[in-house]
């Protein structure tokens, strides 16, 4: 062969030129070098120059445009006059990925099938990424987040390993410590604001000087509370306001400052307001002053307290130091403070619930696996494309072209579709989010800081480019490991390269499907979960009742227990009269409401508690009518209003704090000493259903109910009302009743409580929501990898099935054959997928309910539904074979 | 600055003539791809010269305008080669283009010719 045929076939590499017309130009070339050649070494030229001479005949622009104009598919048109010439790897780059944009027009439809398999694959991962960098791994709207500690007083052995901590409590530790920069304590409070409208609600939280400070926000008009405001003592009559509150109350009057507003029937001083960007619990409207209280009781756990450690302190110093200091208040004030230590946990762990935590890391993880679907598939697509163009590409390893040219033009391929797919990926995730944060805000906190931002596209970028690298250099890396001979001399049907190719894309369907049941095993276990969960009994009726919270704004003409104790009453008879309303009643809190669930330790004459435990049990004040407004079933008798302090203290108990503390006993008349409201005994006149008042997911607690009528009464408390027709009718009928009985009642929050039920279901529906999306993609992806390998495989073997049938075989048998591959494919890919569920499934068992992480059921039914669609999937390409005429099938070859 | 001018009217010209050139050579008899670059070579006394890289793709599309026709010949004791003759249509426009070349080259020396003066 030529001496320069090597080097022009070298330049031509690069260009998929159609071969009859490569190998013209090879030899062309090749002789106009070769003669060129002969006449410098015969002029006498040295062999050396010669060759760079001739060499350098063939470096020019012009012959690369002319090569690209030969390439297939391209429309004949006159040369671009001056285009500019590129260099080096560059040119070589911009080469690939123009070679790449053809090849992927060419055919559109494998282009588009894997742009949308790898826009979904990106666009779901950086759609939850997203909300997980904005949930968990930003940083908080503080100053130097990482720093702020939350500090509960902590009491396990009687169920409480965090606690809220007592006033003088807080005051001795805020003394004794020395690693912390300031102590922070908080106290949730609404006040009741009055003006000449009447009484509105507003949600408050009364703070220590040092609150604003340790967060490190600054107001943006006026001051912070100072020193004297919250000292001990104090009256505490200072207010910020919210940049909320005060665009929605003020107008964002800037002359607020200064003002005097009428709070909880006192002059309140407005001090400041805060800037837009700070946060504190739900929409607060203002900050009053904490005012401590160094006499209240040790055992009356009330603030929320948080720290900011010195620079210098480490959490774990800063937890030696205050369980000492515990310990020490432990010995010193036994009563009060035996068997309570400390427990701290950062911002983070606090803020962001475990739960949500959880879900999140589970939903990356489910979205990963669609990811990594998509690319199995797309790696499976290019490899049956492969086959189609193996000749191609035989044809171009036997002229010369290099692996690694080769594995160069996959990659450009697959790089070009990798940035395709994830530009459309971030436009699928910009769209998923504005769903996932009009739907879940309220669920995930933080979950509306979600947007598309440079790390998101970063991130997009980056896992299509991965997911691309993995797809992309397989078939390629196969092409170019096959013997370009054995390929060529193959025939038309191409077996022997075809058979490891077949065997590449069998295992990779197999995994597919493994990866898809793993996914739709763990949606199965939420999906089973959830409706476990729906079909709980609540223990009281969810369906027709609302609530509503009510206060007492005049705390002036509502100064005595008796007072308070008398609105109550008239509450139940005044909007008891309404018409339309069946029942009424009130409760210092109602199931599924976060206010008023309250601990509290007891005495159970007769029952002894394990050694170093003490009966304990949540409590409430209602009035009465309270059971049978919301449907809980009683025995014995509910409270009356003749239940006043003369009759002597009566309680009534639910059913799990009798079987725990009066097991085979019947209660009724027997007494128990609760330590709160007096400590003094009190005799159970009726015993009430449980109520799954924490959420349904939860067990039901131990409760007393009080005798609002009885006990000290509350200034705020939850009217719940069962009305005809809808609950929400009434809203105003029963405003209207309320400022009867007193003008300056405040009446908010109104819910219904099969509203508050679905508020706490929605953390779990959103998971069971996502995890099904990303389960339902991976099956219909799995779905359509199966049925690409059997419709390859059926289009392969159209001569076989022709002989088959020509032999006299049966249309039904050749049917059988077809599904029976399908299935078995399928059904190794389940085995595996079972096994990686059976794995993977108890990393979620804090998401269940109801449900063993190896539920059978789930366990059953998944890889049975994917076997079935498996064979829905083959369906298709068999009816093909079983169609397949034998004498067209054998005269094709 | 004349540098730059000479590379650019240079390279036009050269354009614009390459095409001319090489009807113009096919037009007493068929040539293979070296035969014309040895005479352009030759007769323009090394002046003009056209290597690999420029002579084909200017074939290829001489040959794609449909201006000349190439052919694979073979003779005996010889590597084939490839022959490109004249097409009916690449008469035509080597006429156009030799009178289009006349004009030019007169204009060019009547503007010189008065630059001179």
């Amino acid at each position: 062969m030529s001496e320069w045929a090597q080097a022009v076939r070298q330049r031509l590499v690069s260009h998929d030129v159609d071969p009859t017309r490569h190998s013209a130009v090879i030899d062309e070339l090749a002789q106009h070098l070769d003669e060129r050649y002969a006449a410098l070494l015969a002029r006498g030229m040295a062999v050396s120059e010669a060759r760079r001479t001739v060499a350098e005949e063939l470096e020019d622009e012009a012959l690369e445009r002319e090569l690209r104009r030969m390439e297939r598919g391209q429309p004949p048109s006159s040369p671009a006059i001056g285009a500019s010439p590129g260099s080096g790897v560059l040119s070589s780059l911009a080469q690939d990925l123009g070679y790449a944009a053809r090849t992927l027009r060419s055919s559109p439809g494998f282009s588009a099938i894997a742009i949308i398999t790898l826009a979904l694959g990106v666009g779901m991962n950086t759609a939850i990424f997203s909300v997980l960098n904005a949930v968990m791994l930003r940083p908080l709207p503080y100053r130097d987040p990482d720093r702020l500690v939350r500090l509960f007083e902590s009491n396990p052995q009687r169920g409480w390993p965090e606690f809220s901590v007592s006033h003088p409590n807080f005051l001795d530790w805020r003394a004794q410590t020395t690693r912390w920069d300031m102590l922070v304590a908080t106290f949730a409070d609404s006040v009741a604001l009055v003006t000449d409208e009447g009484a509105e609600m507003l949600r408050g939280s009364r703070v220590t000087a040092e609150f604003l400070p340790a967060l490190g926000v600054a107001p943006i008009l006026g001051r912070n509370f100072t020193p004297d405001e919250v000292a001990v003592g104090a009256t505490g009559r200072s207010v910020i306001l919210t940049e909320g509150f005060w665009q929605r109350r003020f107008g964002r009057d800037p002359a607020v400052v200064g003002r005097t507003v009428t709070m909880n029937s006192a002059p309140h001083t407005i001090v400041g307001v805060l800037p837009r960007q700070f946060e504190w619990g739900d929409d607060l409207d203002v900050l009053l002053p904490l005012v401590l209280e160094p006499n209240r009781s040790r055992g009356d756990h009330v603030l929320t307290v948080f720290g900011r450690l010195k620079p210098t302190a480490t959490l774990d110093q800063a937890r030696a130091e205050l369980t000492t200091i515990a310990a020490n208040l432990g010995q010193q004030y036994p009563a009060d403070n035996d068997g309570w230590s400390v427990r701290l946990r950062s911002f983070y762990d606090w803020l962001i619930p475990e739960q949500t935590r959880q879900s999140l890391v589970v939903l990356q993880g489910a979205v990963a696996l669609v990811l990594l679907i998509a690319c199995v598939n797309i790696a499976n697509l290019l490899l049956a494309r492969g086959a189609a163009r193996q000749k191609e590409l035989a044809i171009r390893v036997a002229l010369g072209a290099s692996r690694k040219r080769l594995l160069c033009h996959g990659a450009a391929e697959s790089l070009l579709l990798a940035l395709i797919g994830s530009a459309a990926g971030l436009v699928l995730a910009g769209a998923t989010i504005r769903l996932l944060s009009s739907y879940g805000a309220d669920i995930v906190p933080r979950l509306n800081e979600a947007h598309i931002d440079l790390t998101a596209i970063g991130f997009a970028v980056i896992s299509g480019v991965a997911s691309a690298a993995l797809f992309g250099l397989m078939p390629s890396w196969q092409a170019a490991r096959n013997d370009a001979g054995q390929v060529l001399s193959d025939g038309a049907r191409g077996s022997t390269g075809g058979q490891t190719r077949q065997r590449l894309r069998r295992a990779l369907t197999i995994t597919e499907v493994a990866f898809s049941v793993a996914l739709l095993v763990g949606a199965g276990l939420l999906v089973r979960s959830f409706s476990r969960l729906q079909k709980v009994d609540a223990g009281f009726d969810v369906d027709t009742v609302m609530t509503a919270r009510v206060t007492l704004a005049d705390r002036t003409a509502f100064d005595s227990n008796a007072k308070r104790a008398a609105f109550w009453q008239r509450v139940n008879a005044e909007v008891g009269a309404l018409p339309g309303i069946v029942s009424v009643s009130s409760g210092s809190g109602v199931p599924l409401t976060p206010v008023g669930g309250t601990a509290t330790e007891l005495r159970v004459p007769g029952f002894t508690p394990p050694r170093g435990t003490q009966p304990s049990a949540d409590w409430r004040v209602i009035t009465p009518g309270y059971f049978k407004t919301l449907g809980i079933p009683l025995r014995g008798r509910d409270f009356t209003d003749g239940d006043g302090p003369m009759v002597g203290p009566s309680v009534i108990v639910s059913e799990s704090l009798v079987r725990r503390y009066f097991p085979d006993q019947d209660p009724i008349g027997k007494a128990i000493t609760p330590r709160t409201l007096g400590n003094r005994p009190h005799t159970i006149i009726g015993v009430a259903g449980d109520v799954r008042g924490r959420g349904l997911d939860r067990d039901p607690l131990p409760t007393i109910y009080f005798s609002a009528v009885a006990t000290p009464a509350f200034g705020t408390m939850t009217v719940v009302w069962r009305s005809i027709g809808e609950g929400t009718a009434h809203v105003s009928a029963i405003r209207e009743a309320l400022r009867r009985i007193h003008p300056q009642v405040a009446m908010f929050d109104v819910r219904a409580i099969n509203a508050l039920l679905e508020t706490s279901f929605a953390q779990r529906r959103f998971n069971v929501y996502l995890l099904t999306l990303f389960a339902s993609v991976a099956l219909v992806l799995a779905a359509i990898g199966l049925f690409g390998v059997m419709a390859y495989l059926v289009s392969q073997r159209t001569r076989e099935i022709g002989v088959r049938l020509a032999l006299g075989a049966d249309r039904g048998q050749v049917f059988r054959l077809i599904i029976g591959r399908g299935v078995a494919l399928a059904s190794v890919g389940a085995v595996l997928g079972v096994g990686l569920a059976l794995w993977l499934s108890r990393l979620m068992e804090t998401l269940l309910f109801g449900v063993s992480p190896l539920d059978p059921i789930t366990f059953a039914a998944v890889p049975t539904a994917m076997i079935t669609i498996a064979a829905a999937a083959c369906y298709v390409p068999a009816r093909r074979a079983m169609r397949v005429d034998p004498v067209t099938a054998l005269r094709a070859e | 600055m004349t540098a730059i001018i000479d590379r650019i009217l240079d390279r036009e010209l050269k354009k614009g003539s390459a095409e001319l050139v090489i009807l113009a050579l096919l037009d007493a008899r068929p040539r293979h791809g070296y035969e014309i670059s040895q005479i352009i070579e030759q007769r323009s006394e090394g002046e003009v010269k056209f290597k690999v890289a420029s002579l084909y793709p200017l074939l290829y599309r001489l040959e794609r305008r449909g201006w000349i026709a190439g052919t694979w010949v073979e003779k005996a004791g010889q590597r084939r080669r490839r022959y490109y003759r004249l097409t009916r249509d690449g008469r035509k426009v080597l006429a156009e283009q030799r009178k289009g070349w006349q004009r030019f080259v007169a204009a060019i020396n009547r503007i010189t010719e008065t630059g001179n003066v």
